[in-house]
C-alpha cells in the first residue's frame, strides 16, 4: 500500500508543479459557472439535473487531455524503465496512477458543490437527487479516467492516447444515438452501453444496481486491461 | 558465491538474434566490465537480467532465484541504471531519491538514514534541494546511481554509466562505481576502455549477440603483454594495458569469428594491422 501511496504523490506532484492542471481546473470551472448559471437563468429549476448532462459532456473533452501522459509520457522519457525494474507489481503501478487522477477529478468536481447551495439559497432543491447526481458524475468521470489509463498504456504517443481516449469515450456517449436502426436486443445492447442512459438515472436521483455495476465493471475490466498491457510489454 | 547466473540465454525480436546462447556467471564484490559495440546485444541482456524483458530461452538466477519465478524479489535486489537515467525532471534531487526509496520498499523508519547516506555517497548533498532539470550530466548521472543503490540491493547494473560525460565527471562517476565493490556486485557497460580497466576485474565481451571473451582482466591483460616487447611493456606499461584491451576490443569487432573464452587471445602484434 506504501508503495501506491507513493506513486500516487509522485502524480499529483507531476501535474501540480506543472501549469497544466491549474489551467485544466481554472478553464472547467469558468466553463461550468458559465453554462451553470445560463442553465438556471433558462430552466428556472431549483436541481443540477441539466449541468450533470452539461458536465459529462465535458469531460468527454477534458479527462483526456488529463489522462493522455499516464503512460505515454513515462515511456517517452524511460522512466517507465524505471518503475518496471523497481519491486513493484503492474497493479501497483496502474493503481498508483488511477488513484492520483482520482484525486485531481473528485477535487474537481467538489469545487462545483457550491451550485447546491446557490440552487438553496433560490428555492427547495431535493438533496437526496442531487447528492445521487455527484455519485453519478463521479462515477463517470472514474470510468472515462480507466478508459484514459488503458489508451495511454498502449502508447508513447500523448496525441495518439487522447485521440483515442476521444474514439471510445465518444462511442460510449453517443451509442444511444443509433438504437433507431436496431431493434431488440442490439437496441438494448446500445442504451445499455451508453454512457448517458447511466447517468440520466443518477441526475433524477435513481440510483440502481446495474448503473452501479455498469460504471464498477467499466473501470474494473480498464485496470485491469491497463495492468495487462504493462505486463505484456514487460515480457515481450 | 554466485550472485548472478545466466545458463543459455536467448532473445529473439522476431527474426533478429539479439542475443545468442550466452551463459556466465558472477561471483559476489566482483566489478565486471560489459564490453561490446553498439548493438551487440549488452543493453537487450542488462534487461533480461533486470526482469525488464522476458529471454526467448534460457535462464537466469539472482541470488539463487529464477528471475522468470521470483521476478519481483530479484528486483529488490537490483539496482539498475539504464543508459540514459530515468529521473523525474520536475523534481527536485531529494525528493525523486526518497520517491525511490518508498517504490523501492526501504522501511519509513530507515528512510531518512538511507537518503542521507546515498546522498552523501554520490555527493550530492549540496544539490539536494535543486530540480533535476537545472542540474548539469554529471549530477543527473550521480542521481540516477543514487536511484539505483537507495535500497541497498546486492546486485548494481550500470548500462554506460558515463556516457556523454566530460573527463572530470568520468573520473567521479568511476570513484563512485568503484566504492560501490565493498557493498555489492556491480556489472556495467561501457564503450571506453581504459575507463574499465580502472576498476573491473573482469571482462565480458559480447558481439553479434553471443558472448566472446570471459576472462579476468589480469588473464586478459597478461596474456596479450607477454605477448608484447618486454622493454615496451615495462617503461609504458600503463599505456600499453589500456592499448591492449583497446586492440583486443578492435580485433574481436573487425569481423573476426567468436571465440569461447578458452580461445587464446590475439596479441596487439598481430593486431596492430587491423588499425
Amino acid at each position: 500500500m506504501n508503495k501506491i501511496i507513493a506513486l500516487t504523490k509522485k502524480e499529483l506532484h507531476s501535474y501540480f508543479s506543472s501549469p497544466v492542471a491549474y489551467i485544466i481546473l481554472i478553464a472547467c470551472l469558468l466553463l461550468f459557472n458559465v453554462l451553470f448559471f445560463m442553465l438556471i437563468e433558462q430552466n428556472r429549476e431549483v436541481s443540477l439535473r441539466d449541468i450533470f448532462q452539461v458536465m459529462e459532456f465535458m469531460f468527454i473533452f477534458i479527462i483526456p487531455l488529463l489522462t493522455m501522459k499516464l503512460f505515454a509520457e513515462e515511456k517517452a522519457n524511460g522512466t517507465m524503465e524505471f518503475l518496471l525494474t523497481a519491486p513493484l507489481t503492474p497493479s501497483m503501478i496502474v493503481l498508483g496512477k488511477y488513484f492520483s487522477m482520482l484525486i485531481f477529478y473528485s477535487l474537481l468536481i467538489s469545487i462545483t458543490g457550491i451550485y447546491y447551495f446557490i440552487v438553496e439559497y433560490y428555492g427547495n432543491p431535493d438533496p437526496y437527487s442531487i447528492l445521487s447526481g455527484y455519485v453519478g458524475i463521479w462515477l463517470e468521470g472514474a470510468l472515462f479516467i480507466a478508459i484514459g489509463l488503458l489508451t495511454s498504456s498502449w502508447t508513447r504517443n500523448q496525441i495518439i492516447a487522447a485521440m483515442t481516449s476521444y474514439l471510445i469515450l465518444f462511442s460510449l456517449y453517443f451509442s444511444i444515438s443509433f438504437t433507431k436502426y436496431f431493434t431488440g436486443f442490439a437496441e438494448n445492447f446500445l442504451i445499455q452501453l451508453s454512457t448517458r442512459s447511466h447517468l440520466e438515472n443518477f441526475a433524477m436521483g435513481i440510483i440502481t444496481a446495474s448503473d452501479v455495476i455498469y460504471y464498477l465493471a467499466g473501470i474494473v475490466l480498464c485496470l485491469v486491461l491497463t495492468g495487462l498491457s504493462i505486463n505484456h510489454r514487460l515480457w515481450q | 558465491m554466485s550472485i548472478l547466473t545466466v545458463e543459455h540465454i536467448s532473445k529473439n525480436f522476431g527474426a533478429l538474434q539479439a542475443v545468442d546462447n550466452v551463459s556466465f556467471e558472477i561471483s559476489q564484490g566482483d566489478i565486471v566490465g560489459f564490453l561490446g559495440k553498439n548493438g551487440a546485444g549488452k543493453t537487450t541482456l542488462m534487461r533480461m537480467i533486470t526482469a525488464f524483458l522476458a529471454p526467448s530461452s534460457g535462464r537466469i538466477f539472482i541470488d539463487g532465484d529464477d528471475i522468470t519465478k521470483h521476478s519481483l524479489t530479484i528486483r529488490q535486489k537490483i539496482g539498475y541504471l539504464p543508459e540514459n537515467p530515468p529521473l523525474y525532471t520536475n523534481m527536485t534531487v531529494l525528493q525523486y531519491v526518497k520517491f525511490a526509496a518508498e517504490i523501492k520498499g526501504v522501511a519509513p523508519k530507515k528512510q531518512a538514514v538511507q537518503l542521507a547516506k546515498v546522498l552523501e555517497d554520490c555527493q550530492l548533498e549540496q544539490v539536494k534541494h535543486k530540480t533535476i532539470s537545472t542540474l548539469s550530466k554529471g549530477y543527473k548521472q550521480r542521481v540516477g546511481i543514487a536511484q539505483a543503490i537507495i535500497h541497498e540491493p546486492k546486485l548494481l547494473i550500470l548500462d554506460e554509466p558515463t556516457s556523454g560525460l566530460d573527463p572530470m565527471q568520468v573520473q567521479q562517476v568511476l570513484a563512485l562505481i568503484n566504492n560501490q565493490k565493498e557493498q555489492r556486485t556491480v556489472l556495467l557497460s561501457t564503450h571506453t576502455l581504459p575507463e574499465i580497466e580502472k576498476i573491473a576485474q573482469r571482462i565480458l565481451m559480447i558481439k553479434s549477440g553471443q558472448l566472446i571473451i570471459d576472462q579476468s582482466l589480469k588473464t586478459l591483460l597478461k596474456g596479450s603483454i607477454n605477448s608484447t616487447d618486454e622493454n615496451t611493456a615495462k617503461n609504458e606499461n600503463s599505456q600499453v594495458q589500456a592499448l591492449t584491451l583497446e586492440q583486443i576490443f578492435f580485433n574481436h569487432h573487425q569481423g573476426s569469428a567468436p571465440v569461447s573464452s578458452k580461445t587464446p587471445i590475439q596479441t596487439p602484434s598481430q593486431n596492430v594491422s587491423n588499425y
